[in-house]
């Protein structure tokens, strides 16, 4: 089904026109704070105000008709407040800033008792919650180690394996799906299912006499399955452990059945019997070797079955659970012994137990380390990975004595993907001439989950953007496994994606020609075949199987995405019952004045000239109601040059400020006038207009970056043909207005007499039912003298995206 | 404007460099070196003050594309690495290291030489210590090539020696690569760090002329000296040494003691294990019985048929003497609670039995004798055997039932 995409950062960055200069990245981000304060009490009113609230309802009135006598006594209207509120939304960035005294006055009075929680205490929560989040967006390191696992077939037996991953709309379903190896490999029988009760953010396996033990992460639950060895036997959950802090690592022994270590965010780590419980080994919420803040933790098992290996984000320890205090040695540290760069920290360090007892991986964000724990802190191996994000994802795959070791390393959020192999050889003579451990051929780049985006069938725009979405969510783990059938061998690679999506793809082995040297690579990818369920090049049916096989999906996909949540079918609203049948109707075709006038047009283009002076303009005002200036007479430009010549500079500006002011009190009495004739007319308008926020929806527009779905809100367009996301509006040309935007200016809105609360409920209202491209927000030009008031075009414009919805907290 | 410029040039670096990556890492070489052409542009503003600054990145990429590009040859390689030796004075002595290596792995060892010896005389500016320690290296890789002439002559003279026939040029020669050779090595195993392949060549001069004081010493020191990093083939080399040269059992026991210490899981343990056992002295006895138990506590070790047989007989050899049993017991209690699970479940039984009878011969003894006639491993060994018909299992049968109590004993 659909699945939630995860915060983006302009959900929770403050966006606004004065602020636009503060870069986001080192220098620190604006973090949108007011924002999401009032996305927690306008989410959770019953947390925020819960009781005061119950207790002073019958004291606010929020309608907006006049109180009667008796009851105004103990009440309150909160009309004007709400309005206030409204305004100070639509201002947000205006640089003159004005506070509403009235909310001023109103937070004062109230700051101390309206709130269930102390709003000193709410305002730190939810301060540290964003941060949090925040540095998530930046580098999320809760998916360490990846939610995929691959149980491979028992040697000789049916080639049968089982992958263990994460899926549903929360990825809080954990699947056990076998998998038949054949030539695509395909999914056998459906699988195994549990629900649980947080999001899996890591899923580790490990096989010990011939059983699989399946360790499962979420933040603050750990379990264990056991999975025997015979095909089809099914899994059995052993344990769960429940943590105060989250759990940052899960790894699985390979030497002891039922053996797991544990990590938490406060710096502790457990070893986990499912016999004995938990035994904890250390705990230190300070990093090993210097200062970090990270409390990113891992654990993992060595050659010794009683010694764990401990990492932080400055290097790795080894300590004997035995003697915890006593004894450990030092493994890895970031610094001088493996000539790290400055900035380097660990980001997973993995025990490489089936290619050599002794060896040890470490990734950090810029390099691959081999490690031999006999030999501590210099590294065998040390490669520049050149990744572009951090590889949280790691798996190895041993080759036979002789054949290299083939170590898969793979981002989240770019969902790069890296083979390397290296060759690191069993020390079995004694002392003599052991080869050195070094990386075989070069290493290689696999093909993404995204890249198989130009290899589907063309789609309708916005199914494609869909599509896009789904296939370039951040992978969120990865398995591999080697093949040998005979003479063909292979290697299969699967990759999950946030979306809870397994993708697959095979790498065939290509004998090396005997003239070529011999440091060349090995295993090449089959060329020209779909990245997708990748097959031989040489089976064309293969190919075929795949294509369908994914055609299936495409299907599934687009039936899950097209059946929408109640919630967001466009408002059903009856139009009677807002508006008159008159309101609606608009002018009958263009005046004769108009279609003189466009004739006109024409016929001066047709002859290429240009016009001096449209003559009839005395018989009709200019219809900008708004404007300060003066209509008719020379521009206010060279009035203003003339005078400044006459040397009365001054007195015309006099002039000019006396007559705006007299100009601007007409307008806002005339405002007035019609606002209180709304009022007696229709209080439902009013309330529409407070429920809905359009304050940053300008700002947001003129803002380029790429428009993604909130969490919360799936992934449905209102609106065919709406521009891809990252494509920055068009905002050049003002087109000669439709029929409808001719109906939904605030011009033609206001000639109709309808007042501007309404106004808004109608354009938002009518957007909805709008087909075509959005409107190009208003020109800079006349930007700046709108800021404050709402503008009609940012208003349509944004209505007729999907609406973004907002980004949820964690409370 | 100009800081516009600044900033849109990075940006069109670093999408070059980002191409060239993935080129790279798709072994594209081609276009990874049409894009190389243009990254070599970056130079012209090299402002950056990154760790690894534009002019080093085209070293280290364009080495990388030539050594796979089909069409590059070895003239193309070394007109490259000329034109990288004067882009980066400070790398200079790096990039000659790199070609050296390159024309080794092609066989070139006489430009090689040569390129060695022209690093060498190279001087810039003042020698920082970075510098200092590089020159080290040029030197020492530059002992390890008169080493190399060295013994191929040596061979040549120890060929014809046995025709009784010898060639004083030839010698002569030798001598003059070993004095070249001893310099160079001597200087660089002095600086703190892993020189293994520079100690063995060096020692190995030094012995071929006698000189086993020099040669003691400097293992000693590559060994024992504090500031080293705690490197257990230093202590491989010192024992390989000391038994070279016969010395005795004791100083044999010692350099090994060090290395159980060190490396408890390191494959001469067995010999460690088997020198302690044969002596007369209890407590190293007691030692060997505690290293052979530690080095099967580690995964590698699991099915190595020797170690377990090792084990066994030191085992068997208690029990049957009923001394000492406090030493199995001892070491058992702190293996009792994992050891069962990790050695002798039912799955490794039928495995070893399936794989290895000798192996699962030593153990299930182990087994038997520990963990009492009722374990698992025991019993399905024992029963696979006799049913086989093997008579070696049926008198392990009768031994362990014989010795049925000292379990209880040991866990007691």
């Amino acid at each position: 089904g659909c699945w939630f995409p995860s915060l983006e950062p302009q959900d929770i960055v403050y966006r606004s026109g004065s602020c636009r200069k503060l870069r986001v990245g080192k220098s620190g981000a604006t973090l949108d704070f007011a924002r999401q304060l009032g996305h927690f009490f306008v989410d959770h009113p019953e947390d925020a105000f819960g009781s005061l609230g119950r207790l002073l309802h019958k004291n606010f009135y929020l309608g907006n008709s006049k109180l009667k006598r008796p009851a105004r006594n103990s009440t309150i209207r909160m009309t004007a407040l709400m309005e206030d509120i409204d305004r100070l939304e639509a201002r947000r960035g205006c640089p003159r800033q004005h506070l509403a005294s009235r909310l001023r006055w109103f937070s004062h009075l109230c700051r101390d008792w309206l709130f269930e929680v102390p709003l000193g205490l709410l305002a730190d929560c939810l301060h540290e919650e964003l941060m949090q989040q925040w540095s998530n967006l930046l580098f999320d390191d809760s998916f360490t180690g990846g939610a995929l696992a691959w149980l491979p077939p028992e040697d000789g037996a049916t080639p049968v394996g089982r992958l263990v991953h994460p899926g549903g709309q929360a990825m809080n379903h954990l699947y056990f799906q076998d998998v038949v190896l054949e030539e695509l490999p395909c999914a056998q029988g459906s699988p195994q299912q549990f629900e649980l009760s947080g999001r899996i953010r890591q899923v580790a396996a490990a096989r010990v006499d011939g059983q699989d033990f399946v360790g499962v992460r979420s933040d603050y639950h750990c379990g264990v399955w056991r999975v025997p060895g015979k095909t089809g036997a099914a899994p059995t959950p052993l344990q769960v452990i429940r943590t105060d802090m989250p759990a940052s690592c899960l790894t699985v022994s390979p030497h002891l059945p039922g053996e797991l270590s544990v990590c938490t965010q406060s710096g502790t780590i457990y070893l986990w019997s499912v016999e004995t419980g938990l035994q904890q080994l250390r705990h230190d919420p300070q990093t090993m070797f210097f200062r970090d803040y990270s409390p990113w933790r891992w654990s993992d098992f060595t050659a010794h079955p009683r010694v764990l290996s401990c990492a932080d984000r400055t290097g790795v320890q080894c300590l004997d659970a035995r003697a915890p205090k006593r004894c450990h040695f030092d493994l890895f540290k970031v610094g001088e012994e493996a000539g790290c760069q400055q900035g380097e920290r660990v980001v997973l360090p993995m025990y490489l137990g089936k290619a050599h007892p002794s060896q040890y991986l470490v990734t950090t964000q810029f390099s691959v380390y081999v490690l031999d724990e006999r030999l501590p802190l210099v590294p065998v191996l040390k490669w520049a990975h050149m990744m572009k994000a951090p590889p949280l994802f790691a798996h190895l795959m041993p080759g036979k004595p002789g054949r290299s070791h083939k170590v898969l390393l793979g981002a989240s959020r770019t969902q790069e993907l890296l083979l390397l192999q290296y060759r690191g050889k069993r020390s079995s003579c004694r002392g003599g001439s052991q080869s050195a451990c070094q990386l075989a051929g070069t290493p290689q780049k696999l093909h993404n989950i995204a890249g198989c985006l130009q290899h589907l069938p063309t789609q309708l725009p916005h199914r494609h953007h869909l599509l896009q979405q789904r296939l370039t969510a951040p992978a969120a783990g990865l398995a591999g496994t080697l093949q040998e059938d005979g003479p063909h061998k292979s290697m299969l690679i699967f990759h999950l994606s946030e979306a809870g999506d397994v993708f697959c793809q095979r790498l065939t082995h290509k004998a090396t020609q005997p003239p070529a040297p011999p440091s060349r690579d090995e295993a090449t990818t089959a060329p020209g075949s779909s990245p997708l369920f990748e097959a031989a090049a040489s089976s064309p049916q293969g190919l075929g199987a795949a294509a369908l096989r994914y055609r299936r999906w495409l299907r599934a996909f687009s039936r899950a995405c097209k059946e929408p949540p109640r919630h967001s079918w466009p408002p059903s609203l009856s139009q009677r019952r807002l508006f008159t049948h008159r309101d609606l109707e608009g002018p009958a075709g263009p005046s004769s004045l108009q279609r003189q006038m466009r004739q006109r047009l024409r016929q001066t283009m047709e002859e290429g000239g240009r016009i001096q002076r449209w003559e009839p303009l005395a018989l009709q005002p200019p219809p900008l109601p708004q404007t300060l200036e003066p209509a008719g007479g020379p521009d206010p430009l060279s009035t203003r040059l003339t005078a400044a010549w006459a040397g009365d500079w001054e007195q015309w500006w006099e002039e000019r400020t006396s007559f705006s002011v007299a100009q601007r009190q007409r307008a806002l009495r005339e405002r007035r006038r019609r606002q209180k004739r709304a009022k007696g007319r229709c209080s439902l308008s009013a309330s529409f207009t407070s429920s809905l926020t359009y304050q940053s929806e300008l700002s947001e527009l003129s803002d380029a970056g790429p428009q993604l779905l909130s969490p919360s809100c799936p992934p449905i367009l209102s609106q065919e043909g709406s521009p891809p996301a990252g494509s920055p509006p068009l905002r050049s040309l003002p087109t000669s207005p439709a029929p409808e935007e001719a109906l939904l200016s605030s011009q033609s809105l206001r000639c109709r007499g309808i007042p501007k609360e309404r106004r808004k409920t109608l354009r938002d209202y009518l957007s909805v039912w709008a087909e075509g491209p959005p409107e190009p927000p208003e020109p800079l030009g006349s930007q700046a003298s709108q800021l404050c008031i709402p503008s009609s075009q940012s208003q349509l414009s944004s209505a007729s995206q999907p609406r973004r919805k907002r980004p949820r907290m964690g409370f | 404007s100009s800081n516009e410029h600044k900033l849109n040039f990075k940006k069109s670096k670093e999408a070059c460099l980002s191409y060239i990556q993935d080129a790279l890492l798709q072994k594209q070489w081609k276009r990874a070196a049409e894009f190389l052409t243009c990254y070599v542009e970056s130079l012209e503003k090299d402002y950056s003050r990154e760790h690894i600054g534009p002019s080093e990145m085209i070293w280290r990429i364009g080495t990388e594309i030539l050594w796979h590009h089909s069409q590059s040859s070895m003239k193309e390689f070394n007109c490259f690495i000329e034109q990288m030796k004067t882009l980066g004075v400070k790398r200079y002595l790096k990039v000659c290291l790199e070609h050296v290596f390159h024309l080794l792995l092609n066989g070139q060892i006489d430009e090689a030489y040569q390129n060695l010896s022209l690093a060498e005389s190279w001087r810039f500016g003042e020698q920082t210590a970075i510098q200092d320690k590089e020159m080290k290296l040029i030197q020492a890789y530059r002992g390890l090539l008169d080493y190399y002439s060295w013994s191929k002559q040596k061979n040549i003279l120890l060929e014809h020696g046995e025709d009784g026939f010898s060639d004083l040029a030839v010698e002569q020669e030798m001598h003059g690569y070993f004095r070249k050779a001893a310099v160079n090595l001597k200087e660089i195993i002095k600086i703190p760090g892993v020189w293994d392949v520079f100690v063995k060549c060096y020692v190995d001069l030094l012995e071929f002329y006698g000189d086993h004081n020099e040669a003691h010493q400097v293992l000693n020191e590559y060994a024992y000296n504090s500031k080293f990093p705690a490197n257990p083939n230093a202590h491989v080399y010192l024992y390989q040494f000391l038994k070279r040269q016969g010395e005795s059992k004791k100083s044999l026991i010692s350099a090994l003691k060090i290395l159980h210490d060190v490396v408890p899981s390191h494959e001469l343990m067995i010999d460690f294990n088997t020198m302690l056992q044969k002596s007369k002295k209890r407590k190293k006895r007691r030692l060997g019985l505690e290293v052979i138990f530690t080095a099967l506590d580690y995964a590698g070790w699991k099915e190595n048929a020797k170690a377990w047989s090792c084990l066994a007989r030191q085992v068997k050899q208690i029990v049957i003497s009923e001394k000492h049993l406090d030493w199995i017991k001892q070491e058992w209690s702190s293996r009792k609670d994992w050891w069962p699970a990790f050695h002798f479940s039912r799955y490794l039984a039928k495995r070893n039995w399936q794989e290895n009878k000798s192996l699962s011969y030593e153990k299930a003894l182990v087994a038997g004798l520990l963990l009492g006639k009722d374990c698992k491993y025991f019993k399905y060994v024992s029963h696979q055997g006799c049913k086989a018909q093997l008579k070696r299992f049926r008198m392990l049968k009768k031994f362990v039932n014989r010795h049925n109590l000292v379990y209880l004993r040991i866990s007691g």
